[in-house]
């Protein structure tokens, strides 16, 4: 490759990809950099790019004192149970959208979609009144409902994509075999879209983990709060404590830093796939 | 296939009963009138207190105040929720909607009005009256919680007072030969003096972002020395001429003699701002104390009072207190009330108040040593001690006075930072919305 070429190659390819992996990651490491000082450190100039002296007490005081121990396991239950039915009404819903004719089928992917539109806060209230006159409140069941209610429509859509790109021909080959319907969805159909259901299930996850408004306005036991208000509680009125929201944001970065570099190939391919559909 | 489809149903149901099991069903509300507990002698009773600033440098002192109180009264058990402060009014919304609300709140002054209107809270006179140490509670609080609500009576106990202040670096204005500001001349010259963008350092820091209304509020009202929210007319004294004029002063210190970034600045913005050295000064209020201490040396920073207005007094926003309240859901009045007058007693609030740096309501606490050595309160005692001190009482009983604030007022002011608007076009606009929603609430109050 010619000295030239080389050239060009940086400056087209390398560079911009550096910049942009610089900014990516810049608000990781300055939070890790937060996390791991001392608190009289945090704001002290000039500012310390690496810690003088590294402390990880800020990780015990978000993990103990503010209770991330407990609002982890919450965080993770919710969103697991969450993420568990909207991948498998999705994908009903999804397969009934893409093989089926119906009357009002537009209209009916039509409203899947409106229903996104409608402000999470205008229904704080009614859905407060519903679960509590069903003795669901402070219950991560009332969280759980109404992740999977909010979340479904938008998977249901995204489903009907993917399922949309499996040719019918292999599911009739099925059946010539001897399946009946439910075995064709088990055995042909969703193998068929395994990376559309681990996008489906990476951004539910990824959502419900983020979600504070519905957290805290429908839990009022703390014992059974989430992530999201564990953060929030960091930043007082005249108050921040730097230190533990930094460690607090690291503890709730793990799960979906994981989750996104096991499916990250499933993701694009899934991503591929609805696009086509 | 079918037993498959089978197990995957029944774990799907068995979940889901599962976790309507896992959280503990609210109890079922019953409204009373205050007129006592539902409670048989010796039976055990939680109540539910929720706090609406909780956070790691709150909740701990909270544990600690509940430990006692339990201890002190073993038949009563205190079930602590902490709210974060920035959604603690949204909760407390949806709550009331739902009659679903806590025995004990804490509850800000400013929301007193609200409250009661939408009838959530019980009336505290009764067990108030009887109460041993109720002479000794600040009298001027009490009754102005008294004044905030339409039927004046006394839905909160306050036992924190709060006082707007200046928060100087004592060691560049030493270091400058520059003297503490003493009247608003000096103030607006020592910011120019301690302005030198060659460091790095304004003199300044405006809250241009959220919360900006409140500081902005009391700053005009202590420089005019109007006492009226309202003239005689109804009509509002924010677009008061010395207001414009010192709006347009103030205003003017903006990207001059103070950081650009000021547009957007919310509390934590402006306080690590002070905090890292890059300003000279700030106002907030006397519950920052703990956040500079974090970051400065005593020697480093000191509080300051507002100087003195052009009338040669100081003038001081009244409601600037936060409390507690028994919301009219409770089953244990009775038990709320004990739990509230603990909180309100000498002892507590001297441990409160102590840890957040505030000033306590009781007679008892205040003439405590930690609070005589403490210079940002004397700075404060100073202000509220004088005899000549006068007070202005904004329109916190509307119902909306609060979103006018957030919704007209913090906007606004951005709009004449970014030079969208002039200060009279802002002032007229703020005191419009206000005039409006005074009359809103006089014609409800009338219909009724």
């Amino acid at each position: 490759m010619s000295w030239n070429r080389k050239l060009d190659r940086f400056f087209v390819l390398y560079l911009p990809l550096l910049l942009t992996m610089v900014f990516t990651l810049f608000p990781f490491y300055w939070t890790i950099n937060t996390a791991l000082k001392h608190e009289g450190d945090i704001v002290k100039t000039p500012t310390e790019y690496i810690p003088s002296s590294i402390t990880f007490d800020n990780f015990w005081v978000a993990w103990n004192n503010v209770g991330f121990s407990n609002y982890f396991v919450n965080s993770l239950m919710i969103a697991a149970c969450t993420v568990f039915f909207v991948v498998i009404f999705a994908t009903l819903v999804g397969y009934a959208l893409s093989r089926y004719q119906f009357k009002g089928k537009s209209a009916f992917l039509l409203l899947l979609l409106c229903t996104q539109f409608v402000p999470a806060a205008m229904l704080i209230i009614p859905l407060f009144i519903i679960f509590k006159s069903l003795g669901l409140i402070s219950n991560p069941l009332s969280l759980i409902i109404t992740y999977t209610t909010f979340q479904l429509p938008f998977n249901s859509v995204l489903m009907n994509g993917f399922i949309s790109g499996v040719p019918k021909q292999l599911e009739e080959a099925a059946m010539v075999d001897g399946c009946n319907r439910l075995q064709v969805i088990f055995y042909i159909v969703i193998p068929a879209v395994l990376p559309g259901l681990v996008a489906t299930g990476v951004f539910t996850f990824i959502h419900v983990w983020n979600e504070f408004l519905f957290a805290f306005m429908l839990t009022n036991q703390e014992e059974n709060f989430t992530l999201p208000i564990g953060l929030s509680y960091m930043m007082g009125e005249f108050n921040v404590n730097y230190g533990a929201l930094a460690a607090g944001s690291v503890i709730a970065l793990v799960p979906a830093i994981l989750m996104f570099a096991y499916a990250q190939r499933y993701l694009v391919n899934g991503l591929g796939g609805a696009v086509k559909g | 296939m079918s037993k498959k489809v089978h197990i995957i149903l029944t774990s799907t149901i068995a979940t889901s009963l599962m976790l309507a099991g896992c959280g503990n069903t609210t109890d079922q509300t019953v409204i009373t009138d205050g007129a006592g507990s539902q409670t048989k002698p010796g039976e055990k009773v939680t109540i539910v207190f929720w706090d609406e600033n909780a956070g790691p440098q709150r909740t701990p002192f909270y544990e600690e105040l509940i430990k006692q109180f339990e201890e002190a009264n073993l038949t009563i058990d205190v079930e602590y929720v902490g709210m974060p402060n920035k959604s603690a009014k949204q909760k407390y919304d949806a709550a009331i909607a739902a009659e679903d609300l806590p025995d004990v709140g804490g509850v800000q002054t400013t929301w007193l009005a609200d409250f009661t209107i939408r009838g959530a809270l019980l009336p505290m006179d009764p067990y108030f009256d009887q109460w041993s140490e109720k002479d000794k509670l600040n009298k001027q609080a009490i009754q102005s919680n008294r004044d905030v609500v339409q039927d004046k009576k006394l839905y909160q106990i306050p036992n924190t007072t709060n006082l707007d202040n200046l928060w100087y670096r004592a060691d560049w204005y030493k270091e400058a030969g520059v003297t503490p500001p003493v009247t608003w001349d000096d103030f607006f010259a020592g910011i120019e003096k301690m302005t030198d963008k060659s460091k790095n350092r304004y003199g300044f820091s405006i809250r241009g972002g959220k919360g900006g209304s409140f500081q902005l509020q009391r700053l005009m009202y202590a420089y005019s020395g109007i006492t009226d929210y309202f003239d005689a007319s109804g009509k509002s004294t924010i677009n008061d001429p010395k207001h414009v004029e010192f709006m347009k002063k103030y205003l003017g210190l903006y990207k001059t003699y103070t950081p650009e970034s000021d547009i957007t600045n919310g509390y934590k913005e402006m306080v690590a701002g002070f905090d890292t050295g890059a300003v000279a000064m700030i106002q907030h209020n006397i519950g920052s104390y703990g956040e500079h201490s974090k970051s400065l040396k005593p020697e480093q920073y000191a509080a300051l009072a507002f100087p003195k207005s052009l009338n040669g007094n100081y003038v001081v926003e009244g409601f600037n207190t936060n409390g507690y309240s028994i919301f009219k859901t409770t089953k244990h009045p009775d038990e709320a009330w004990k739990f509230i007058s603990f909180l309100a007693s000498a002892p507590s609030q001297s441990y409160w108040n102590k840890q957040i740096g505030q000033l306590p309501t009781h007679e008892d606490a205040i003439n405590e040593d930690w609070f005589k050595n403490a210079q940002h309160i004397q700075e404060a005692v100073k202000v509220l001690n004088d005899p000549n001190t006068l007070y202005y009482y904004p329109s916190v009983y509307t119902p909306d006075y609060r979103s006018i604030l957030d919704q007209v007022v913090d906007p606004g002011l951005q709009a004449v930072m970014s030079g969208k608007n002039t200060v009279e076009e802002f002032l007229n606009e703020w005191a419009a919305a206000m005039e409006k929603s005074k009359k809103q609430y006089e014609q409800h109050i009338n219909k009724k």
